[in-house]
């Protein structure tokens, strides 16, 4: 393959995969007010659009056409900086993110994953750990003390659910043998197990951190509406505050979700039977099928998110951070002690 | 060629951001310096195909350990950030004949060609293996006692930490 198309195909994964997850990651917003609606009993955004379809659209509209209020003793640059430092690294997740089995198009063989580094998944962790800088600034530029008192309260949560996630994720890592996201998924089919059915314990650990560190109920407490006035984005406005919880909720959300199905749900592979095989219902669409059942999981899991988010109370901040270093991360461990006898004895 | 352009690439910024880190006067554009400067490096480990070695110079130095500098910073209230106190010149003057020499090593151990293993060892178990791997053989055989002592040195420092950071009574509830 020459240097060239090389670099057409990289670009175009850039594009696509950028495209891809921010209009989805719009439209998650309606997706999220139906469901909260419907858990309410109430139909939710019906007038733009059939069904509210336009929604999304609209809420665009007014937010760019806002006016820009900047808070005169806030620290301009970091203010507008921290936006880009949360948007960035919750984006650059996806560069590992394994969409999908090897295919074939115009002559060239093409992994639908942007960089298959041999140490994927410690990227996926280092760059979602990033957005703690988004979040730190923010509430200190904004010079304020909801913000501050929101942002500090982030980070606390962030830090001790990045220890979490990283244990948790070693039990999949030591059943696969490997780092890279491809070869987890591969790891998978070849053994004809999903880790989920191995590692329970710790795929549980591993919901709980994702609800952490994207700052889902019942871990919302940085944003606390009745104390804290949302938290570090009190001070922001117009879209500026609509690029926070687009990235916190809906990126971050699906960028984990995805490590998630790659690590415990066998990434692209369809329906599995424990050491049995596959089944897959969607056989019609050859080689596509695997796509689909990714964006399956996925959603199933964001829909799961959903369903705690809109019916659970929020735990208070010091009950989160005892849940995670007193009761997670020592689950955590016990799964990798178990995981080490677990693992000599699958094949391949 | 790319490797080096990206080496070059890499290493400039981690210079430019290392000079704001020593210029800058506000806490948090430092922090924000080193953090460029610590990022540039992993950058580096990548372009020299280091990638085990710059994902973790990620997660360890540039999240674990810069965020702790955030997060002490922004407590740091904002009318004391305004003052232009300079009190560590005496440290800095101090300091500079170490970093020199660190230099002057620098320079001799690049001129000489130091290798780490005769035959080229590592770059074969490189090439048929991962980084992983490597770091995992070099870990648990030439610096296996090195290795246990740090292991051993960090579970007293974190038993150290649980004690003085303990306290007999609850303060919520």
């Amino acid at each position: 393959m020459s240097i060239v198309a090389l670099g057409i195909i990289i670009a175009i994964k850039v594009v696509v995969i950028l495209a891809i997850i921010l209009g989805i990651g719009a439209y998650l917003t309606l997706v999220e007010r139906k469901v909260a609606a419907h858990i309410q009993r109430r139909p939710g955004p019906m007038v733009v659009g059939w069904h509210g379809l336009l929604q999304p659209l609209a809420d665009g509209i007014k937010l760019l056409t806002k006016e820009d209020i900047l808070p005169s003793s806030a620290n301009q640059v970091l203010y507008n900086l921290a936006i880009i430092m949360a948007l960035v690294p919750a984006s650059l997740v996806f560069a590992v993110v394994p969409f999908g089995p090897e295919i074939h198009v115009f002559g060239y063989d093409v992994k639908p994953i942007l960089t298959d580094v041999n140490i994927g998944i410690i990227m996926a962790f280092a760059f979602g750990s990033l957005a703690v800088y988004g979040v730190a600034l923010s509430g200190w530029a904004s010079n304020s003390k909801y913000a501050l008192i929101g942002a500090l309260r982030k980070a606390g949560i962030i830090i001790s659910y990045e220890v979490v996630i990283t244990f948790a994720a070693l039990g999949p890592i030591m059943l696969a043998k490997s780092l890279s996201t491809y070869d987890i998924v591969m790891a998978q089919i070849h053994q004809k197990v999903w880790y989920i059915f191995l590692q329970p314990i710790s795929f549980v650990v591993f919901v709980f951190a994702l609800l952490a560190e994207t700052g889902r109920v019942p871990f919302d407490i940085q944003e606390a509406e009745a104390e804290l006035v949302t938290g570090f984005t009190v001070e922001y406005g117009g879209m500026k505050f609509g690029l926070f919880p687009l990235v916190e909720w809906y990126v971050e959300v699906l960028s984990l979700s995805s490590i998630l199905t790659v690590l415990y749900l066998g990434g692209w592979s369809p329906i599995n039977i424990p050491f049995v095989g596959f089944v897959d219902p969607l056989f019609f669409l050859g080689p596509w099928s695997g796509f689909i059942w990714f964006i399956i999981k996925v959603t199933i899991l964001f829909l799961l998110v959903l369903w705690l988010h809109w019916t659970l109370p929020r735990y208070r901040i010091d009950q989160i951070t005892t849940i995670a270093w007193k009761v997670m991360l020592p689950l955590a461990l016990f799964n990798i002690l178990i995981t080490a006898f677990i693992a000599p004895l699958l094949r391949g | 060629m790319l490797n080096q352009i990206a080496f070059y690439l890499f290493g400039s910024i981690s210079i430019i951001c290392g000079l704001g880190v020593v210029s800058a006067s506000n806490p948090i554009y430092v922090v924000l310096w080193l953090l460029g400067a610590l990022i540039a490096i992993s950058g580096i480990f990548f372009s020299a195909g280091a990638e085990l070695l710059g994902a973790l110079q990620l997660m360890v130095y540039v999240v674990a350990i810069a965020v702790f500098y955030i997060l002490i910073i922004t407590a740091v209230p904002w009318r004391k950030l305004h003052k232009n106190e300079q009190h560590n010149r005496l440290i800095g003057v101090t300091v500079l004949p170490f970093i020199a020499l660190l230099y002057v090593e620098a320079f001799i151990v690049g001129i000489s060609g130091v290798s780490i293993t005769k035959n080229k060892i590592i770059e074969t178990i490189t090439k048929n293996y991962g980084n992983a791997e490597v770091i995992g053989i070099k870990l648990f055989s030439t610096y296996f006692w090195a290795f246990e002592l740090m292991s051993v040195l960090l579970l007293i420092s974190m038993i150290g930490a649980i004690l003085l950071g303990r306290k007999e009574e609850k303060t919520y509830d």
